[in-house]
């Protein structure tokens, strides 16, 4: 759907905003890639506080070679189903030239060969500035009023199916809206003040010292390993968020969207508001 | 002109998400390391040792205690010290210590016992919860009364690896006075077993599992652990994992 540009440009994107975003994209490919790397250490999620076989919702493993076989089969078992992922999961690149007994494979881990000290570092790190990247965008956004803008507002929720639609071209105008549109709004909500919060309270939830710190914040998510499995389908939602968010950027105009993000300026489309 | 920018830019993104292990390598090792080895001391700053471990009840133990680390020490010393029934055991505690001590298993059962079901969370990411029965840390130091200038108790351990490295950890005194941190002898109402750490073994429910040592003899109070082992405070710290394993 490209949108025909009006040549009206506005001023969309703080500096503080255009930081944190380019600051967390940043965290998030390596807190992606080290988090893959410390899930190979134990590459199992148990929906429950200590582990439990019996409440075991993924585990990716090996089968030994045995008769024809020359090689180790990867096995993935979600939800009690069995597949056969050699090459992808289970066994797979061990980021030095050959394969090996590994969950994920060397390409999607950081390191990419198996080092649990060196992933936990860089996820740690990143952690951190994932962290900062979330404040600094909150409070710029609520000092400059910019998030008004991008607020999921109850008024806006009849409008969400006829922006769907619009999208899905079953509808030819847009609902009437302002700088982001429902759909939009309804995503970076969720994003911001949802599941990025989330995905770093499951990440301190695990974690011994916090949770003699802060016990009731690991019951809440069920107990350790129950904090490992949301933490995990938590980085599989935001992924998911980044490939549409993608494909949407590329889908609305790519050189004004991400120039938007550098320098700030927007050129406005036909259908493009101002305003919450 | 759309179509290239989205190959172009997939293309980069595979690149960057796949990139060589090379790249990977020198950024891990290279001067950046400094950097990504600096948030330790703000999570050691920021999680602590405040706070207590949640306590679990004896329907939480788990049938099996999982193993993992080092096989048993070896060495004759150990194996001598097993065959006799550990009564020739003494647990040394030194360094900086006012009164310098060298504690039986009955002198150490004469204490105070303190008896804990939590939970065991290792730096791989699995936890399994156990029973322990054993000493509070802070008891047995106050026996030996560290000096003001104290800082680390380091804990010297009968096991080495294939290379031939001993184990040892590092706890500062905030650590080991900490009342759940244990040198434990029993596990699930039995003494402990070779694998778990016979005959006695540091049990500390509030950082990862690679801070309990196993199968400890010795206990150096010391104003800093750099001289012990590979300087970093611990046989896995001396491999790259942090010395604070609160997070």
């Amino acid at each position: 759907m490209r949108l025909a540009l009006t040549g009206k440009r506005v001023y969309r994107h703080s500096i503080a905003a255009r930081f944190s975003h380019w600051l967390w994209t940043l965290a998030m490919l390596v807190l992606v890639m080290s988090g893959l790397q410390i899930f190979n250490a134990a590459p199992y999620l148990d929906a429950s506080d200590q582990n439990n076989p019996a409440r075991r919702v993924l585990s990716i493993g090996a089968r030994q070679a045995s008769g024809a076989a020359q090689h180790p089969a990867g096995v993935t078992q979600f939800f009690g189903h069995t597949f056969t992922t050699t090459g992808v999961l289970g066994y797979t690149d061990d980021g030095q030239g050959s394969r090996a007994e590994r969950a994920f494979p060397g390409w999607a881990t950081l390191p990419g060969e198996q080092d649990l000290a060196d992933g936990r570092r860089w996820h740690l790190f990143f952690g951190w500035c994932l962290s900062l990247a979330i404040v600094v965008y909150l409070v710029a956004g609520a000092i400059r009023k910019d998030l008004r803008e991008l607020i999921l507002r109850p008024s806006d929720l009849p409008k969400l199916l006829p922006m769907q639609l619009y999208y899905l071209r079953l509808r030819k105008e847009p609902p009437p809206h302002g700088t982001y549109n429902p759909l939009q709004k309804a995503a970076y909500t969720g994003v911001l003040f949802v599941f990025i919060p989330l995905i770093i309270l499951t990440g301190l939830a695990l974690s011994p010292g916090v949770d003699a710190l802060a016990g009731p914040l690991t019951a809440l998510f069920g107990g350790r390993q129950f904090a490992r499995l949301w933490h995990f389908a938590l980085m599989t939602l935001l992924i998911g968020y980044f490939i549409t968010h993608m494909v949407l950027v590329f889908a609305t105009g790519p050189w004004n969207n991400i120039r938007s993000m550098v320098t700030g300026w927007y050129t406005l489309g036909e259908h493009d508001g101002v305003g919450p | 002109m759309k179509r290239r920018l989205f190959v172009a830019s997939s293309l980069g993104a595979l690149g960057l998400a796949g990139c060589s292990s090379r790249l990977k390598d020198s950024l891990t090792n290279g001067p950046f390391h400094n950097v990504l080895t600096s948030v330790e001391g703000l999570n050691h700053k920021v999680i602590g040792t405040r706070g207590m471990a949640r306590l679990y009840t004896e329907a939480d133990v788990a049938r099996e205690f999982r193993v993992n680390g080092n096989d048993p020490p070896a060495d004759s010393t150990y194996t001598g010290l097993a065959k006799d029934g550990w009564s020739r055991y003494k647990l040394v505690v030194t360094g900086l210590v006012d009164h310098p001590q060298a504690l039986t298993l009955a002198a150490l059962r004469a204490l105070p016992l303190q008896t804990q079901i939590t939970r065991h969370d290792c730096v791989e990411g699995w936890s399994v919860v156990g029973k322990w029965r054993g000493v509070r840390l802070a008891d047995v130091l106050a026996l030996a009364a560290p000096t003001a200038a104290a800082r680390y108790a380091i804990f010297s351990c009968y096991d080495a690896d294939d290379g031939g490295a001993h184990y040892y950890e590092s706890l500062d005194l905030a650590q080991a006075a900490h009342p759940q941190t244990l040198l434990a002898l029993d596990l699930n109402d039995a003494a402990l077993d070779t694998a778990h750490g016979a005959p006695v073994r540091l049990r500390i429910p509030t950082q990862l599992g690679y801070k309990s040592a196993k199968w400890v003899y010795r206990i150096e109070l010391a104003a800093t652990f750099a001289g012990a082992g590979g300087g970093k405070g611990g046989y896995w710290e001396d491999q790259g994992y942090e010395w604070y394993a609160g997070i």
